[in-house]
């Protein structure tokens, strides 16, 4: 019975076809993990790029103030409604979701530095180097994130400069650990050793034997750090630390909505939200998806 | 052995405690809780229930954050409230007596004396008499470091002549001094305790302090014995929130009064009206005067000030006649609001000389004659190779003036006049005003924010004082001459003159005199007749006749 209406469902797939699958089972094959792996990952960086680019190369008069169409709900003309000021909330998302991207990229191209940097120091030195760097790992994650994010922000004079200070800088401690850890592991592997044997110097051995080897966690770790410096940086301009209000940026674009949420103009707040989400989680699933691609380990826990 | 036994009563006890929730016991204890749960709640609205005679008000976030002491600067703004001064303000802008039957000012203009009203009581029962009058202008004096609302540093004493009549004498002259006995709630000689007058403070007024919860809530009750009568309502409760929430919560029925931004003007809120209250609050843009360079304050600091565009006359009288103020305030607050071109005339000493504007051509001409010419067609004027462009600061924590100045910034771009806006704290407001634009907002009854607004000495001297370097020794002469004028009249007449001579340098760009709108609820009477010209203050003059508030039937 099951499997008469398996037959229909499939059209012309079954046995007298010649094939030996079915197409059900075939479709299965066609999304396979690795495949589904590449199109997250290709989803997520064009939505990305896509954004990022136009954000740059969009002239300010697409968002330009209005007064004659404030508030309008979303239409054609206005996709995402308008603000008070009559602005386009469609072209100001974009602006704002690639300032914040902007910020994103930087934030994980400076913490992976520095992740990177003090990760192989302590693992190989060891010591007081290993010491000293796992003091500030721990220093830096006892303090919770947004705080030490505000203290950061208001330290550097807040804005622009502000928050992409403390954004850049308080992403490394997680990842720092992540390659220690890692370095240690394939430090005492025999190979390793036998190279030191061998005369090879600290080094050659850092550079031949162990980045590639540490490479798959440390590019995992940063797109995984992405989508952290984006939400972090949305949230310390939402509470006023971040980029100043006449700077289209998605934090400031939210707090601003909730000052007019109590009136009925949900649009203000819905769509640049989603837009915000659907950055996050496109990036941490290519992320987690990449985890699964490069890292052999991780391949059997799904 | 004793132990044992107190170790076995303990035990028995517990047992005897688990017994009962477990047992049938059980049922009967959660019944009370919920019906003790269900009565607070039903009590905790009924604050609100549609009773008779008490009402629940929003009157702006963060108002009431300090001490509620007249001494330490509490409520001076020169209405009654919990305490009253010696005269007040009416909704004629002029001064009447308060708490004094009549005054006289000498010859000299140094000595005030006061007559007093007899038969009059404090809150706690004590009689209101010339030493409790002594007594609070000697603490303010004695601690004026806590106080920075009311200024007693020109007053050298405060002395009892008898029971009812109180002489002032100054220092030096200092004509506005009218104002500043307006300002101060006397509080009792006998009864003041620096302490519990921070929450809950006795004075003569109409309302009486039941309870204040900082940042959160007060609630007042009506004085019964209250010399002009006591009020109709019984007890009002102010609460403090966010200007959001107030909206929701009176949306939802739970407020009678509630203060909103001009933006939220055009809602509608079932059983409530708006209100548009007349003030005498002005926004402006201050236009830095002087060419840019370095100056060095008393303090030793080296600053920089000046601005190479707005320090032209040229620019300051386009925008200003340029400008189409009804625009700005329909685009930025909905309409709510007067175009301003000076100080409003519900000032005694106000005097502005209006003129047109919105007069593009005129403006341009202006511009061209000043010589700022756009050579390179990007629609905005340039002299030399300066551009025609500067920036004008908004404070952060109020949006309000942000929307004004970038719908000014909007307004002036016709004109090939460009400006940016930016938000920021006011701690950096007041480094960038030396050489940039910012948006203030100024309302009081004291003709003082003239001094402080065009004395060139206060520049770079006082934060936020002059913050567009205004230098002219003809008004420096005459703000001196009013200060120092023998009788209210010559003082009047002096300020009168100030506006007249500075109008022509139109060292600021004045915009709106703005509106405090208002949900009211349909029960309510706020007695608009009586209603002073509202102060500057974020809608809290409202409560400046809530003693002749009713609710109607």
């Amino acid at each position: 019975m099951n499997h008469k209406i398996l037959q229909k469902k499939n059209g012309t797939a079954g046995p007298e076809s010649g094939r030996p699958f079915s197409r059900k089972g075939e479709s299965e094959v066609f999304w396979n993990r690795r495949r589904k792996t590449l199109f997250v990952l290709g989803a997520a960086v064009t939505y990305l790029t896509v954004v990022l680019l136009a954000g740059l190369f969009l002239s300010p008069e697409c968002y330009e103030i209005d007064y004659s169409a404030k508030f309008t709900a979303p239409c054609l003309k206005h996709p995402f409604g308008t603000d008070y000021m009559g602005r386009d909330m469609f072209f100001r998302s974009v602006k704002g979701l690639s300032n914040s991207i902007g910020v994103g990229i930087l934030a994980s191209a400076v913490s992976s530095v520095i992740a990177l940097i003090l990760g192989v120091a302590a693992a190989l030195t060891g010591g007081a180097v290993d010491r000293f760097v796992n003091w500030c790992v721990d220093l830096c994650m006892g303090i919770p994130h947004l705080i030490l994010l505000i203290l950061l922000s208001f330290m550097m004079g807040k804005g622009q400069k502000g928050v992409l200070f403390a954004v850049a800088l308080t992403h490394w401690p997680e990842l720092t650990r992540l390659v220690r850890a890692e370095v240690l592991q394939v430090r005492s592997a025999r190979y390793v050793q036998a190279s030191y044997r061998m005369g090879k110097t600290r080094l050659q051995i850092a550079r031949e034997h162990m980045l590639p080897q540490v490479l798959p966690v440390y590019l995992i770790g940063v797109v995984l750090l992405f989508p952290h410096a984006i939400m972090h940086e949305a949230a310390i301009t939402f509470l006023g630390f971040g980029f100043p209000a006449e700077v289209p940026a998605i934090g400031v674009i939210l707090s601003e909505s909730m000052n007019y949420i109590t009136t009925g103009k949900w649009w203000m707040a819905v769509f640049p939200g989603l837009m915000l989400l659907a950055a996050v989680m496109l990036f941490d699933a290519a992320g987690e998806n990449l985890k699964r691609l490069l890292n052999p380990n991780s391949g059997n826990e799904a | 052995m004793r132990r044992e036994k107190t170790d076995i009563r303990r035990k028995r006890m517990a047992w005897r405690l688990w017994n009962i929730w477990n047992g049938k016991k059980k049922r009967a204890l959660v019944l009370s809780i919920a019906a003790l749960a269900l009565c607070s709640m039903v009590t905790g609205c009924g604050a609100k229930e549609e009773s008779s005679d008490s009402i629940v008000c929003y009157v702006g976030h963060g108002f009431w954050d300090g001490s509620l002491d007249p001494v330490k600067g509490g409520f001076a703004y020169g209405y009654d409230f919990i305490s009253n001064g010696l005269v007040r303000v009416n909704a004629q802008s002029e001064y009447e007596g308060d708490l004094a039957e009549s005054w006289e000012i000498s010859e000299d203009a140094l000595t005030y004396t006061y007559k007093l009203k007899q038969g009059i009581r404090f809150q706690d029962g004590s009689d209101f008499t010339a030493k409790d009058v002594v007594f609070t202008y000697e603490t303010v004096m004695a601690n004026q470091g806590q106080n920075e609302k009311v200024d007693l540093s020109k007053l050298e004493k405060a002395e009892a002549l008898d029971e009812y009549t109180v002489q002032f004498t100054l220092k030096e002259h200092f004509s506005p001094f009218l104002d500043t006995t307006a300002q101060l709630g006397i509080v009792p000689s006998g009864g003041y305790d620096s302490a519990a007058f921070d929450q809950k403070p006795v004075g003569t007024g109409p309302w009486k302090v039941v309870q204040y919860d900082m940042e959160q809530q007060l609630i007042v009750e009506a004085n019964e014995d209250y010399f002009e009568g006591k009020p109709e309502i019984k007890r009002v409760t102010f609460v403090d929130m966010d200007n959001e929430a107030a909206f929701s919560n009176a949306r939802s029925g739970q407020l009678d009064v509630v203060m909103v931004q001009p933006s939220y003007a055009a809602e509608t809120i079932k059983g409530m009206h708006m209100e548009k209250l007349e003030t005498m609050d002005v926004r402006n843009i201050s236009l830095p005067c002087r060419k840019p360079g370095k100056i060095q304050n008393s303090a030793g600091e080296e600053i920089s000030v000046g601005n190479p565009v707005t320090s032209d006359l040229a620019v300051r009288k386009a925008l200003s006649l340029g400008i189409d103020r009804q625009e700005v305030i329909e685009n930025a607050f909905n309409g709510v609001g007067r175009p301003a071109e000076g100080w409003t005339d519900n000032l005694i000493w106000g005097n502005t000389k209006e003129y047109q504007d919105a007069q593009t051509e005129e403006a341009k001409k202006i511009l061209e004659e000043g010589g700022w010419k756009d050579k390179d067609g990007d629609g905005i004027r340039e002299k030399g190779k300066i551009p025609c462009a500067f920036e004008v600061y908004a404070p952060s924590d109020e949006p309000d003036r942000y929307l004004l100045a970038a719908a000014a910034e909007e307004n002036v771009k016709k004109l090939g006049i460009s400006i940016e806006v930016k938000q920021t704290t006011w701690d950096e407001i007041a480094v960038k005003s030396y050489t940039q634009g910012a948006v203030w907002g100024f309302g009081q009854y004291s003709p003082m924010v003239l001094d402080n607004q065009f004395q060139s000495g206060h520049f770079a001297e006082q934060t936020y004082s002059n913050p567009s370097g205004y230098q002219n020794e003809t008004v420096d002469s005459l703000i001196g001459e009013a200060i120092a004028a023998n009788s209210q009249e010559d003082a009047v007449a002096a300020w009168k003159e100030i506006q007249d001579v500075y109008a022509e340098d139109y060292p600021y760009l004045y915009l709106v005199n703005i509106e405090h709108c208002y949900f009211i609820s349909d029960r309510l009477d706020i007695s608009k007749d009586t209603q002073i010209p509202h102060p500057h203050g974020h809608g809290i003059p409202i409560i400046c006749n809530m003693k002749d508030w009713k609710i109607k039937e």
